[in-house]
C-alpha cells in the first residue's frame, strides 16, 4: 500500500481555518485585556504618567504592549519560520484586538455609561481616540492595533541578536522613565553626576533626547554583550574545573550581595525603607516557610505572631502610660533586652495556636488558623484589652534601638539591623532545612498518617513548627514596631498572612533565594511604584492566578520542589531539553540540595 | 507500679492520668473556658434581666436574618467543596457581584416607581439579573481559574482562589467606585407581620423564606435528579465516576453555575436587608459562611442551611448573653470573635459538624 | 560542608559596621549663599520649581478624604497665580493609605527629596504620628490638614514633633464643644457613645464623654462596633435597654449609614437623636442613608459664610469650575489655609541672590511659620508654639434631603446651631 501523498488544497484550507479561529480568538483575548484595563480605570492611571516627557505616557505603552503582544502572541506559535505567512493572521489579530477597543469608544460616543461604570468619562474617551474624537479615534486604534500587531510578530521572529537589544533599550527606557523620581533622587551626588542627570532628565521626567541617549546606551551594551562578549566569557566558564566554577558562582553571589549591601547607602533613606520592608517581608517569609513550605501546615493566622512581637516590644520599652514599666514593677528595657523576650512571647503564642488544631488537615486548617488571627486581631483592637493593649489608641513612643550612644533612626540603620537578623534567621531556616527535624517536617508535608506510622511524634513537630515559624514573625514584628515607632491595632490585618503566603508561594515554597524573589516581586515593587497603590492587590490578584497556573512552582523553586511538582503532574523529566541539560549540570546548592 | 494502681482503685472511673498529655490539658482547658464564658454570661444576663421577651425575640428573628444570608451562601461553599475539594474563597465576592448588578436593576425600577406599584415583577426581574450575573462570574471562574486544578492537591488552588477574590473585588471597585450604593427602601417591605405576638418586618420573613425555598429546591436537585445523583457520585469519588461513564467537567460546571446562582439569590437578600452595597461587602460573609458550612457539615445541603441559621442566631445573641453577662465593655466588637472561636470549636471538637461525614480529618 | 552560598556571619557584621558608619547624621549650621540655618539651606536654582511635598490618603475607603485635600492646595497654587518667589510651583503628593507604615513610606520619600521645601498633610493621624518625626528629622516642616489627634500638639509632645503644625482644630476642643451641645442645648443627661474601633472615632467619643460628666451629664455606655458591620439590631436593642437621652456616634460613612437606617426600627429609639461628627460630612452618607438621613445632626466646625473667612464661597465656586463637582469631604478649606500658611512662611524667609538663585533656611521656616497670622478661609490662621494653628468654631449641620445629587455643606445638610 503505498501512502498518497497529502492534498495540499484541502491542508492548507483547513490549516487557514484553523489560523483564523485562533487568531481571532488572541484578537479578541488581548482586546478584553485593553478593554479591561480602561473599564477598571489602569488606563487613567497609568495615562497620568509619563515615561517620556510629552511624548509616551506610561498608558500608551501600556497600549502599545498590548498591541505587541498579540502579535508575539500568533508569532510565538511558530506556525511558520518565516514572517509573510504570519503577517496576515497577525495583522488581524491586531485589528481586532483594537476593534474590542474601539467598539468601546463608540459605546462611550453613544451612550453615557458613567452613572454606572464611573471611569468612562469624556476626558478618557478623549485619552483612547488620542483627541480625535470617536469615529476617527476608532479606525485610529484598529489600524494602529494592526500595525502594531505586525510589528510585534515581526519582533518575535528576529533574530535574537536584533531582538534582545531592542527590548533592553525599551525596557531601559521605560524603567528609567518611571523610575525617574528615585533616580533623581539618587543621582544627587556629585557635579559630574548632577549634569548626566540634567542632561537625561527635567523636572517632570525623562526628556526625549534623554530617552534617546538611553536607548541608544542600552541597546548598544546588549549589542556589544551579545555579539562579542557573552561568547568568549561562557567558553571559559566552561573551561574551568569544578571546583573553580563553584568558587566563580560564589564570587559572583558575594559580589551581588555586597552591592545590595552597599546599595542604600548609595541611593538613600527611601529605598533603605523600601528594602527594611522587603527584609520584614523576608523574615516572616522565612518563618512561614518553615510552616507550609517544610512542614505543610498551611497558617493563615501568622499575622498574629506578628502582633505578639510588636506588642511584646512595645509594652516592654515603650515611654507610654501603656508600657508595662508604667504600672508594674519592670524597668523599662532596652530594645536589645526586649526582642529575645518578643521572640520567646511569639514562640509560645505559637505553641498555645498549634495546639488546638493539632488535629485539622489542610484547607480547615487554613481557616482555623485564619480565625485564630482573626480573633488576636479584634482583642488587640478591643475595648476590652484596651487597658493593657492600648486599644484603638494603640501604643506609642517606642524608642529606637541604640548601640552605645549611637541611634539607629534612619531606615537606612534598621535596613541593615534586618539584614543581620535575616541572615542569622537565614541559617537558622538552612540548618533546619537539612536537619532530622526538617526531615521530619517533610515527611508529615507528604503523609501524616505514614510519618506517624514511622515512629515521628506528630505533636512534637507540629508544635515545634509553629513555634519556630511564630519565632521569626515575632522578630520581624519587634523590629517593626521600632521602625513605626507605635503600633497600631490597624496593621495587624489578615492581609498580612495573605501577602506572607503569597510571597512565598510566588517565589517558590521552601525555598529561602525564592522568599528573597518573591518579597521583592510582591512587597519592593509595590512600594515603588505607589501612585499606583489603588490596583495594587488588582495586580496581586492577577499574578497570583497567573503564577499559579504557569508556574506553579514559584519564580525561585527549589530542585525538589520543581522535581515533585512535575511528578505530580504526570511527567518525568523535564521537557525542555535545554533545562534538563542544565538541571543535571548545575552542582545543587547546600540549600537546595535534596533532604537525603 | 504500685502507686499507679493505688491510684486506680481510689478514682475507678478516671482514665489513667498518664495518658494525659500536654495537648489533652491545653484542649480541655479549652472546653471548660468556653463552657464558663457560656455559661456564666448567660447566667449573668438572666440575672441582670435587661432585655425582655420582646429583645430576645428580636435578636432571634436577626439572627435568622443574618442567618438565611449565610445558609444561602454556605450552600454554594458546601457543594463545590464536595465536588472538588475547593474551598472557593472568591465564593462572598460572587455575592457581592449579584448584589451590584441587582443594584442598578433595582434603583431604577426604585426611579421609575415600578418596584412599589409591581413588587413582584420587579422583585423578579432583579433576582433574575443578579443570579445571571453571579452564575456566569461563577462559570468563569471556574473555566479560567480553576479548571487546570482538576488533579492538583495541595496550595495551587486555595491561592489562586485567593487571587479570584481580590481580582473580583478590585475589578468592581475599579469599574464602579469605591463608594456605597444603597439599594432602595421600598415601604412595603418595611410592614410588619405579626408572629407570635411580635412585629417582624416582611423583608426580614422573605430573606428567611428564600432560604428555606432554595434549600428545598437544591435538595430535591441533588436527590432527584440525574445531574444530582452524578454530583453525589462525583463527590464520593471522582476517578469511579467518570469510569461509570459521568462527565466530571459537566457535573463541575454544573455545581459552580448552582453555587454562583445561590450566591446571587444571597446577594440581592443580603442587599435588600441591610441595604449597603461595595465591593467589599462580600468578604467577611463569606468568610462566615464558610464556617456556617462546615459547622452544618461540608457536603451536606441541609447541614449548611442548618449552620447558616446556628451560626446567625449566635452571632446575634451571643454578644447580648454570654459577653455582656460577664461585664465585658462594648461586647458588640467582639461579634467576630465568636464566630471565629466557634468556628475554630467545631473544627477541633467535631469536625464533621452537625450533619456530615468526617472530612477534616480525613485526608482532606 | 565546603561551600556554601552565605558568607560567613562575621563578614556581614563588619559590613554593616563600615555602611552604619558611613551613613550620613544630622549636620551641624549651614551657610549657603546669604543664608545661614541652624538646620540646613534648600537652594533653587533660577528657573527650578520650588518644590512643596504631601502626603494623604489618596487610595482606599477613605481616599475622597485626601482627594479633597488635594484639590484645595491646588486651587491655592492656582490662586497664587503658580509662582512663589519667582519661582514655579510643584507639588509632589504621595499616598500614605491612612496608617502608620504608609506615613512613614510616604514622609521618607519626602524628605529623601533634598528640594522638598515644606511638606502638607497628612489626612489621617496615624500617619502623621509616624511621618511627622522623620520630616523634621531632615529638616522639613509638615503643615498638617486634617489630622485632630489631641496629642500631636500637646503640651508634653516629643521634640521628634518640632515641625509639626496643623491648621485644623484639634479633637479636644470638638469633644468639649460636642458635650457643650448634647448637655445645655439638647438638654440629655444620659448618653451612650458608639465608636468603630478607629482611633480617631474612640478619641473623640472618649474626650466627649469626659467633658459630658464634667457638666455633669452620665455616661450609661461606651458601645463599639466594627467598621464594616452591618447588623447594628443587636448593639441598639442592647442601647435601647439603657434608655439614653441622646447616642452619640463620631463614625464613619457605612457604619453610621447603617445606624441611621436601624436605628428607626427599634422600639424605644424612635425619639433618640442620633449625632454624629465630622467623619460623616460626605455625600456617600447620604447616598447610604437615603431616606433615614434627614434630620439627622452632625457637628462640624462652622464653615457658613458669616463664621468663615470671607473667601469661603469663592473657594467653593473656584472648587466647583475646576472639578466639576461640590467638595468631596470636609478639610478641603483646611488645605487650602495650610498652603496658604506656607506661601506666607516662604515668601517671609526666602533670599535671592543676583543669580536669580533662591536660598530658604529651614529653621526659619518653621519659626516663620508659627509667627504668621491670617484669616483663612476656613477661619483665622494663627499657630500657637505647639503647632496648633487653627481653632475649633463648633456648629450642628443637619440633613434635610435624601437625595445624593442635593449634598451642598450649608444647604443640604443646613447650619442648625448656632
Amino acid at each position: 500500500m503505498s501512502h498518497a501523498p497529502p492534498r495540499p488544497a484541502a491542508r492548507s484550507r483547513l490549516q487557514e481555518r484553523s489560523a483564523l479561529r485562533r487568531s481571532l480568538r488572541i484578537g479578541l483575548i488581548f482586546g478584553a485585556v485593553a478593554v479591561y484595563i480602561t473599564v477598571v480605570g489602569l488606563l487613567p492611571s497609568l495615562d497620568a504618567r509619563w515615561i517620556v516627557v510629552g511624548v509616551v505616557s506610561l498608558g500608551d505603552a501600556a497600549l502599545i504592549a498590548i498591541g505587541l503582544g498579540a502579535g508575539a502572541a500568533i508569532a510565538g506559535r511558530r506556525w511558520s519560520p518565516d514572517f509573510w505567512p504570519l503577517a496576515l493572521p497577525s495583522f488581524f489579530a491586531g485589528s481586532v484586538a483594537g476593534g474590542l477597543l474601539a467598539l468601546l469608544a463608540l459605546a462611550m460616543r453613544v451612550f453615557d455609561l458613567r452613572p454606572i461604570f464611573i471611569t468612562l468619562s469624556p476626558a478618557l474617551l478623549k485619552v483612547l481616540t488620542f483627541g480625535l474624537g470617536a469615529p476617527v479615534g476608532a479606525v485610529v486604534l484598529i489600524l494602529g492595533g494592526a500595525l502594531l500587531a505586525t510589528l510585534g510578530g515581526a519582533l518575535t521572529l528576529a533574530p535574537t541578536g536584533i531582538r534582545t537589544p531592542v527590548l533592553v533599550g525599551l525596557a531601559s527606557i521605560v524603567v528609567f522613565g518611571v523610575f525617574q523620581e528615585l533616580i533623581q533622587i539618587m543621582m544627587q551626588y556629585g557635579k559630574f553626576i548632577g549634569a548626566l542627570r540634567d542632561a537625561i532628565f527635567t523636572w517632570e521626567g525623562l526628556s526625549p533626547q534623554g530617552a534617546a541617549a538611553i536607548f541608544v546606551l542600552a541597546c548598544g551594551g546588549a549589542l556589544v554583550w551579545t555579539r562579542v562578549l557573552r561568547g568568549p566569557v561562557r567558553d571559559r566558564f566552561a573551561g574551568l574545573t569544578a571546583v573553580q566554577q563553584n568558587r566563580a558562582r560564589a564570587a559572583r553571589i558575594a559580589v551581588f550581595v555586597l552591592l545590595l549591601v552597599l546599595f542604600p547607602v548609595v541611593a538613600g533613606s527611601y529605598i533603605g525603607q523600601v528594602m527594611l520592608l522587603v527584609g520584614l517581608y523576608i523574615l516572616m517569609g522565612m518563618g512561614l516557610n518553615l510552616e507550609v513550605g517544610l512542614a505543610g501546615l498551611l497558617d493563615l493566622g501568622f499575622v498574629a505572631f506578628f502582633a505578639v512581637g510588636a506588642y511584646a516590644t512595645a509594652l516592654l520599652t515603650a515611654d507610654s502610660p501603656h508600657a508595662l514599666a508604667s504600672y508594674t514593677a519592670l524597668p523599662s528595657l532596652s530594645y536589645w533586652a526586649a526582642m529575645p523576650i518578643a521572640v520567646i512571647a511569639s514562640v509560645i503564642v505559637g505553641v498555645l495556636f498549634g495546639i488546638p488544631v493539632l488535629g485539622v488537615r489542610g484547607d480547615y486548617l487554613a481557616v482555623a488558623t485564619m480565625g485564630l488571627g482573626e480573633i488576636v486581631r479584634v482583642i488587640v483592637q478591643s475595648d476590652m484589652a484596651a487597658p493593657l493593649l492600648g486599644g484603638a489608641q494603640g501604643i506609642l513612643q517606642i524608642p529606637k534601638p541604640r548601640i552605645g550612644g549611637f541611634e539607629l533612626a534612619d531606615p537606612v540603620d534598621l535596613f541593615y539591623l534586618t539584614l543581620a537578623a535575616s541572615a542569622v534567621a537565614a541559617y537558622f531556616a538552612w540548618r533546619l532545612e537539612n536537619s532530622r527535624l526538617g526531615r521530619a517536617w517533610m515527611a508529615v508535608r507528604d503523609d501524616e498518617d505514614v510519618a506517624q506510622a514511622l515512629g515521628i511524634n506528630l505533636v512534637k513537630v507540629k508544635l515545634l513548627a509553629y513555634g519556630l515559624g511564630a519565632a521569626f514573625a515575632g522578630l520581624a514584628g519587634s523590629i517593626f514596631a521600632v521602625m513605626l515607632t507605635s503600633i497600631y491595632p490597624s496593621s495587624f490585618q489578615l492581609l498580612i498572612s495573605i501577602n506572607v503566603l503569597a510571597l512565598i508561594i510566588v517565589g517558590g515554597m521552601g525555598s529561602l533565594p525564592g522568599v528573597m524573589v518573591g518579597a521583592v516581586a510582591l512587597v519592593g515593587l509595590p512600594e515603588l511604584l505607589r501612585e499606583f497603590g489603588e490596583f495594587r492587590f488588582l495586580f496581586y490578584g492577577a499574578a497570583l492566578i497567573i503564577m499559579m497556573r504557569i508556574k506553579p512552582e514559584g519564580l525561585w523553586p527549589s530542585a525538589t520542589r520543581r522535581r515533585e511538582l512535575r511528578a505530580a503532574a504526570g511527567g518525568g523529566a523535564p521537557d525542555d531539553p535545554e533545562e534538563a541539560a542544565a538541571f543535571a549540570a548545575e552542582p545543587l546548592s547546600a540549600a537546595q540540595r535534596p533532604a537525603q | 507500679m504500685s502507686e499507679v494502681g493505688a491510684r486506680r482503685t481510689w478514682f475507678p472511673k478516671l482514665p489513667s492520668l498518664s495518658r494525659f498529655t500536654f495537648v489533652d490539658v491545653v484542649l480541655w482547658g479549652l472546653r471548660i473556658g468556653v463552657v464558663i464564658v457560656v455559661v456564666g454570661g448567660t447566667v449573668g444576663t438572666l440575672i441582670k434581666g435587661r432585655y425582655g421577651a420582646a429583645q430576645w425575640f428580636d435578636f432571634l428573628v436577626f439572627g435568622l436574618t443574618i442567618g438565611s444570608v449565610y445558609a444561602l451562601v454556605a450552600l454554594g461553599y458546601t457543594m463545590v467543596y464536595g465536588v472538588l475539594r475547593l474551598i472557593n474563597f472568591a465564593h462572598g465576592d460572587i455575592m457581592m457581584t449579584g448584589a451590584f448588578a441587582g443594584y442598578f436593576l433595582a434603583s431604577h425600577f426604585a426611579q421609575t416607581g415600578l418596584l412599589d406599584h409591581s413588587p413582584v415583577l420587579a422583585m423578579l426581574g432583579i433576582l433574575t439579573v443578579a443570579v445571571a450575573t453571579s452564575t456566569i462570574i461563577a462559570l468563569l471562574t471556574e473555566r479560567l481559574a480553576y479548571r487546570p486544578f482538576r488533579q492538583v492537591r495541595g496550595l495551587a488552588p486555595l491561592i489562586c482562589a485567593i487571587g479570584v477574590s481580590f481580582f473580583l473585588e478590585q475589578t468592581f471597585r475599579g469599574s464602579f467606585g469605591s463608594g456605597i450604593r444603597a439599594y432602595p427602601d421600598p415601604r412595603w417591605q418595611k410592614e410588619t407581620i405579626a408572629i407570635f405576638g411580635f412585629g417582624v418586618p416582611l423583608v426580614e420573613v422573605l430573606v428567611v423564606i428564600a432560604a428555606l425555598i432554595s434549600m428545598a429546591i437544591l435538595y430535591l436537585i441533588v436527590q432527584r435528579t440525574r445531574m444530582g445523583m452524578a454530583m453525589r457520585a462525583v463527590s464520593e469519588d471522582a476517578d469511579a465516576a467518570a469510569l461509570m461513564g459521568i462527565d466530571v467537567n459537566k457535573v463541575v460546571v454544573f455545581t459552580f453555575g448552582l453555587g454562583g446562582a445561590m450566591a446571587g439569590i444571597a446577594g440581592v437578600c443580603y442587599a435588600f436587608v441591610f441595604k449597603q452595597v461595595y465591593f467589599f461587602m462580600g468578604f467577611t460573609p463569606g468568610i462566615k459562611a464558610f464556617g456556617a458550612a462546615v459547622l452544618g457539615g461540608i457536603g451536606s445541603v441541609p447541614g449548611a442551611v442548618l449552620g447558616g441559621l446556628f451560626l446567625g442566631i449566635v452571632e446575634s445573641i451571643g454578644p447580648a448573653l454570654f459577653l455582656d453577662g460577664i461585664g465585658i465593655p462594648a461586647p458588640y466588637q467582639l461579634r467576630d470573635l465568636i464566630a471565629f472561636t466557634l468556628l475554630i470549636m467545631v473544627l477541633i471538637f467535631r469536625p464533621y459538624g452537625i450533619m456530615g461525614e468526617r472530612m477534616a480529618k480525613k485526608r482532606a | 560542608m565546603e561551600h556554601s552560598n552565605c558568607l560567613p556571619i562575621s563578614t556581614y557584621v563588619a559590613l554593616a559596621a563600615v555602611a552604619l558608619a558611613a551613613v550620613p547624621t544630622a549636620s551641624a549650621a549651614e551657610t549657603k549663599g546669604p543664608v545661614t540655618d541652624d538646620i540646613g539651606v534648600i537652594v533653587i536654582s533660577k528657573g527650578a520649581p520650588i518644590q512643596l511635598g504631601a502626603y494623604w490618603v489618596m487610595s482606599g475607603a477613605d481616599s475622597a478624604l485626601g482627594i479633597d485635600e488635594k484639590r484645595g492646595v491646588e486651587i491655592a497654587i492656582k490662586d497664587h497665580g503658580d509662582t512663589l518667589a519667582g519661582h514655579p510651583i510643584k507639588l509632589n503628593v504621595e499616598d500614605d493609605l491612612c496608617n502608620a507604615e504608609g506615613g512613614q513610606t510616604a514622609a521618607t520619600k519626602l524628605a529623601a527629596n533634598p528640594n522638598t521645601t515644606i511638606v502638607l498633610g497628612p489626612a489621617c493621624s496615624s500617619a502623621a504620628t509616624a511621618g511627622a518625626p522623620i520630616l523634621w528629622k531632615a529638616g522639613i516642616t509638615d503643615i498638617a490638614t486634617a489630622t485632630t489627634a489631641p496629642a500631636l500638639t500637646a503640651a508634653d509632645r516629643k521634640p521628634g514633633y518640632d515641625g509639626y503644625m496643623r491648621t485644623v482644630y484639634s479633637d479636644i476642643d470638638q469633644g468639649r464643644s460636642d458635650a457643650k451641645y448634647v448637655h445645655d442645648v439638647l438638654k440629655a443627661q444620659k448618653i451612650v457613645t458608639i465608636h468603630d474601633g478607629s482611633a480617631y472615632a474612640q478619641q473623640l467619643a472618649t474626650v466627649m464623654g469626659d467633658n459630658f460628666k464634667k457638666l455633669g451629664g452620665t455616661v450609661l455606655s461606651q458601645e463599639a462596633v466594627a467598621p464594616t458591620d452591618v447588623d447594628m439590631h443587636p448593639v441598639l436593642t442592647r442601647i435601647a435597654t439603657e434608655k439614653p437621652d441622646v447616642i452619640y456616634a463620631p463614625i464613619f460613612v457605612a457604619a453610621g449609614a447603617q445606624l441611621l437606617r436601624q436605628a428607626k426600627d427599634i422600639p424605644g429609639l424612635e425619639k433618640v437623636p442620633l449625632i454624629g461628627s465630622s467623619g460623616q460630612m460626605a455625600p456617600d452618607l447620604v447616598e447610604a442613608a437615603r431616606e433615614a438621613v434627614v434630620g439627622y445632626r452632625i457637628t462640624y466646625p462652622d464653615v457658613s459664610p458669616d463664621a468663615m473667612g470671607a473667601g469661603y464661597p469663592k473657594f467653593v465656586d473656584a472648587y466647583k469650575a475646576a472639578y466639576g463637582e461640590a467638595p468631596i469631604s470636609g478639610y478641603h478649606a483646611n488645605a487650602y489655609d495650610a498652603a496658604e500658611l506656607a506661601f506666607k512662611a516662604i515668601e517671609k524667609v526666602v533670599k535671592t541672590d543676583a543669580s536669580g538663585a533662591s536660598y530658604i533656611g529651614r529653621k526659619a521656616l518653621r519659626d516663620a511659620v508659627l509667627t504668621i497670622k491670617f484669616e483663612g478661609v476656613s477661619g483665622p490662621i494663627g499657630c500657637d508654639q505647639y503647632g496648633q494653628c487653627a481653632q475649633f468654631k463648633p456648629a450642628v449641620y443637619e440633613f434635610t434631603n435624601g437625595d445624593p445629587k442635593t449634598f451642598k455643606i450649608g444647604e443640604n445638610p443646613k447650619k442648625v446651631w448656632p
